[in-house]
């Protein structure tokens, strides 16, 4: 595994906490509080015309018949085009995952002869409003011929009907490794516990669609592109890279954007048609996505099957894991995360958790369906990782007899840095701690009397238990720890103004995470000012600073690494210039609560804002051979690879009528090292938590075996409703990073990566009287009721303990 | 009589205390009216099919679906929308109960929220903690996980009680 030489930017300055860990009110409320945000559906630029999609009802078929001649003559259409039209611009979008085992596709931006899931786009419409290009998407006139539909993971991995010709095998990723004697482990384990695991189709369902805006001007050749899309700069890249568009001249805007969650962190067909439509008609044209678009055409999510066994030894130790993750990946990888990130990080990147096991060896999988491509969503491959592994620890627990707690104690890992069987090493971490924390909050044996007391009155409670590590702040380092080769570094710019204030760019975009509050929080640090003098602009535009794309939990690590280090060029010249005009050394001047201080030396200091407005305006303060640039762009990645931990317990009480499952209360511990603001964290946790209880219990993007989907508006996809969100008790443990700027590590993921496992084992505690354990999402009430029936459940894979 | 979708009428209502009249299509949506004709953006559209009531807007003081309701429907009525919510160039209550409160992330289902929760607290100045869940319960967010927009409104109801008992005195 190629390792990674730590470089001048990956080291940060060490400066005084003042605003970082406090609940500072966040700067972006104001704005999007009174409808003043600007979000893509709210941007118009003049002479604009709108763009509508025609979209395959079917999941396979070829095409026989595409004639567009009464959408090109319909009142108001300035142009249509079909896969043919485009094709000579561009023939589609190579995706797949730089490891081993992983088989490219090229997805066309409009259908060529086949169409391969229901919602790929096959012709696109341009027209003066969208009334009108909706209209016109009507008079299509096409005939297809139905192709077997592969539905399902299983079956396309075992061959028969091809889902996408591309792939012949239906195979578009298979690998595995092993580490340590893991035939070993299983050949004298005292017992195995193994059990296959289903994680259903989602969609991350930001509340605010996808979007795009192109203006193209031929007498200069510039582009700007408005998308609410996570990764402007990789957009940009790919404008050009795919499309041709002149990269000095090609402008990514990101306004601001409705939740993200990972469904915008691809490069979608859609993204790279609008350009083409603008260059061809001359004008301006906008695109927003409606909601049943969104639900059948933006990335779908988790889909996949994962078989994990635990070796144990007679002391209930574990011994060995063996893990085979297979997606169901959809028709086509979808760049730049593709069909295999979802199964390949399930089975690399979670199988040893937080315990102590000495041999692990995983194969992954992905199968290629004709279902909508799968793509990230928050904690991408982790949360069905995570689920399997916790909830084989419950399984264990339950072959041991242990409560959930004493088993993970049995096995946690106690001591750091602990590298685990593949040798990715853990720097520090709250392990134990996390448990013993869960453990006193939820009052574990007044719980257990509290459970058997309902149980006798036919009421069934139950507790569960999960706990995470998460790999966040992605890097290179992150990349290569993990037998990748991916490259990130991320830029910010600091300027200092002459009344002592700044203002930030950062080169991430956001979608809601406060990036703007917390980036203030890092450089009004490091800079020795108030918070509120800080001025933060996200990557409005990829005209400023570069960022590696708002994905991973990475956000709060590498743009506050960035500003900081950025901070700390400006910081250096106001010392320097303090020293001068305090007559002392720029080693011994301090900059805190707004002042340029002389160590030790009391009333030897001026204030931060005096400094730099003398640097703008004083000749006289300066240093000999001085540079007065109060401006500074650095660039930032984490040297290693760091990851947070924690744990959630969730309470639940199965309705024995309805089956229905009722949430009471969530448990929460989060170790993300140093917090920034106590406030943001809490709301990623809650939110997260919010979004595993949904893919838990309430969201399934259902199809039925002709490959049809049935969950294509919110009705019959179902969003988890303030109704049944119950109350969250958080408690912070803070292990810094050992070389994060200010000791942060990220933690945007964690709430869906471990709230599922908690939703099922908690599932399963309460259905215990009743003999069976449940290992497929979603628990919906037929399920539930079931198994509260004693009959085996309604899904194929539960058993009996 | 019968309308075809695309036949223009004349609609005049009034937003925000300010009169409107324009000549629309019958099948325009009076989300589309508001944003696009009246340019108040701030009404946000998540579904368009009246499910996650991201448009919420008060037609007449009483909560509705922007995405729902047609332009032509909201003929001679009074409508509010979140423009309408701040004090001057502050935030009310409830806008500042909803920061406080981190109620908000990514902020694109929040005009929702705020003018649901303001008929709420218009009709009923006490709410419970259930009669807010049973009343905002309608719209939809993917961001706070909840519970910190029921503890804005909590917020905004009993700041608005300890108002309305200064005023009494």
């Amino acid at each position: 595994m190629k390792k990674l030489d730590t470089h001048q930017h990956m080291k940060t300055p060490v400066v005084a906490a003042r605003s970082v860990g406090t609940r500072v009110l966040r700067s972006e409320d104001p704005r999007l509080l009174t409808g003043r945000g600007e979000f893509i559906a709210d941007i118009d630029v003049p002479r604009q015309l709108h763009v509508a999609f025609v979209r395959s009802p079917v999941a396979h078929a070829r095409i026989t018949n595409l004639d567009l001649s009464a959408i090109r003559d319909a009142e108001g259409v300035a142009l249509a085009w079909s896969g043919k039209d485009v094709a000579p611009f561009c023939e589609g979008l190579v995706g797949e995952m730089a490891v081993e085992g992983c088989f490219p596709t090229t997805m066309p931006l409009l259908a060529g002869d086949e169409v391969l899931y229901v919602g790929e786009p096959v012709a696109v419409v341009v027209a003066d409003s969208r009334y009108a290009a909706e209209d016109a998407c009507e008079l299509i006139d096409w005939d297809f011929e139905e192709l077997p539909a592969v539905t399902n993971a299983d079956a396309a991995a075992a061959g028969g009907p091809v889902a996408n010709p591309q792939l012949p095998d239906n195979i578009g990723l298979n690998g595995g490794a092993s580490f340590g004697n893991v035939s070993e482990a299983f050949d004298q384990a005292d017992q195995v516990v193994a059990g296959r695991f289903y994680t259903c189709r989602v969609s991350a369902a930001p509340m605010e669609t996808r979007g795009v805006i192109a203006d193209y001007e031929w007498s200069s050749k510039a582009l700007r592109l408005w998308s609410n899309t996570q990764m402007p700069h990789y957009l940009k890249y790919m404008l050009t890279a795919y499309l041709g568009f002149p990269e000095q001249n090609v402008e990514v805007i990101t306004p601001d954007t409705g939740g993200g969650f990972g469904m915008k962190a691809h490069v979608y067909p859609e993204e790279m048609l609008l350009p083409l439509l603008a260059r061809e008609v001359g004008r301006p044209v906008k695109w927003i996505e409606d909601r049943r678009e969104n639900l059948i055409a933006g990335a779908h999510a988790h889909e996949q099957y994962v078989d994990i066994a635990y070796a144990l030894d007679a002391d209930g130790k574990i011994t060995g894991v063996r893990t085979h993750a297979l997606g169901d990946g959809g028709a086509y990888h979808l760049p730049p995360w593709s069909m295999a990130v979802e199964p390949w990080c399930a089975a690399v990147m979670t199988p040893t958790g937080i315990y102590d096991v000495p041999a692990a060896e995983y194969t992954y999988k992905a199968a290629a369906t004709n279902k909508t491509p799968v793509g990230a969503y928050r904690g991408v491959g982790y949360m069905a990782g995570t689920f399997a592994r916790e909830c084989l620890a419950d399984d264990a627990a339950r072959a041991l007899g242990l409560s959930p707690f004493d088993f993970r104690r049995h096995n946690v890992v106690r001591e750091f840095p602990w590298t685990n069987p593949q040798g990715i090493v853990y720097q520090e971490g709250s392990w134990l701690q996390t448990i013993d924390a869960l453990e006193e909050m939820v009052d574990y044996p007044a719980f257990l009397r509290r459970q058997a007391e309902l149980r006798e009155q036919g009421r069934y409670i139950g507790l569960g238990l999960s706990c995470f590590v998460e790999s966040s702040g992605e890097s290179t380092a992150t990349s290569l720890e993990h037998g990748l080769g991916d490259v990130y570094h991320d830029t910010a710019t600091v300027r200092l103004n002459p009344n002592g204030t700044a203002n930030v760019t950062i080169g991430l975009s956001a979608q809601g995470q406060g990036l703007a509050t917390t980036m203030a929080q890092m450089a009004a640090d490091t800079l020795g000012i108030k918070v509120e003098d800080v001025s933060v602009q996200t990557a409005r535009s990829t005209s400023h600073a570069y960022g590696s794309g708002t994905i991973g939990s990475r956000g709060a690590v590498v743009a506050g690494g960035a500003v900081a280090r950025a901070a700390d060029v400006v910081r250096e010249k106001v010392r320097q210039v303090a020293a001068h005009m305090l007559e002392a050394s720029t080693d011994d001047i301090e900059l805190v609560d707004g002042l340029a201080s002389v160590k030790g030396v009391a009333d030897a200091s001026l204030s931060i804002a005096d400094v730099a407005t003398a640097i703008y305006f004083d000749l006289d303060s300066w240093p000999e051979d001085f540079e007065p640039t109060l401006e500074a762009t650095q660039a930032y990645d984490p040297s290693q690879a760091m990851f947070s931990n924690g744990g959630h317990a969730i309470l639940v009480e199965l309705d024995a009528e309805t089956g229905f499952v009722r949430f009471e209360k969530i448990f929460s511990v989060e170790d993300c090292g140093t917090v920034i603001n106590p406030n943001i964290v809490e709301g990623q946790i809650r939110g997260g938590v919010l979004q595993g209880i949904g893919a838990s219990v309430f969201e399934e993007l259902s199809y039925d075996e002709s490959g049809q989907i049935l969950t294509t508006t919110f009705l019959d996809y179902g969003l988890p409703t303030m109704d049944v969100a119950p109350p969250f008790e958080i408690h912070h443990l803070e292990t810094p990073s050992s070389h994060s700027a200010s000791g942060v590590k990220g933690m945007g993921e964690s709430g869906l990566i471990a709230a599922p496992a908690a939703v099922l084992n908690a599932v399963n505690d309460a259905l215990s009287p009743f003999g069976v354990v449940l290992r497929d999402l979603p628990l919906t009430p037929e399920k539930v009721l079931g198994a509260m029936s004693g009959a085996k459940a309604a899904t194929g894979s539960a058993e009996g303990p | 009589m019968s309308i075809t979708p695309e036949e223009r009428l004349d609609v005049s209502m009034t937003i925000n205390g300010r009169r409107y009249r324009a000549t629309v299509e019958a099948r325009r949506t009076l989300a589309d009216f508001l944003r696009e004709d009246a340019q108040l953006p701030g009404t946000k559209l998540g579904c368009e099919h009246g499910v996650c009531g991201a448009c919420t807007v008060l037609l007449d003081d009483l909560p509705a679906r922007a995405c729902l309701t047609l332009a032509v429907q909201a003929e001679g009525r009074q409508i509010r929308t979140v423009e309408s919510l701040a004090d001057g160039q502050e935030l009310n209550p409830l806008q500042r109960a909803f920061r406080e409160q981190h109620g908000l992330q990514c902020g694109f289902c929040t005009a929702g929220f705020l003018m649901t929760a303001t008929a709420l607290l218009e009709e009923n100045p006490t709410p419970t903690r259930e009669d807010i869940v049973e009343t905002v319960s309608g719209s939809l967010c993917r961001c706070t996980g909840y519970q910190t927009i029921v503890s804005a409104i909590e917020q905004a109801a009993a700041e608005g009680q300890t108002d309305t008992e200064g005023e009494n005195q």
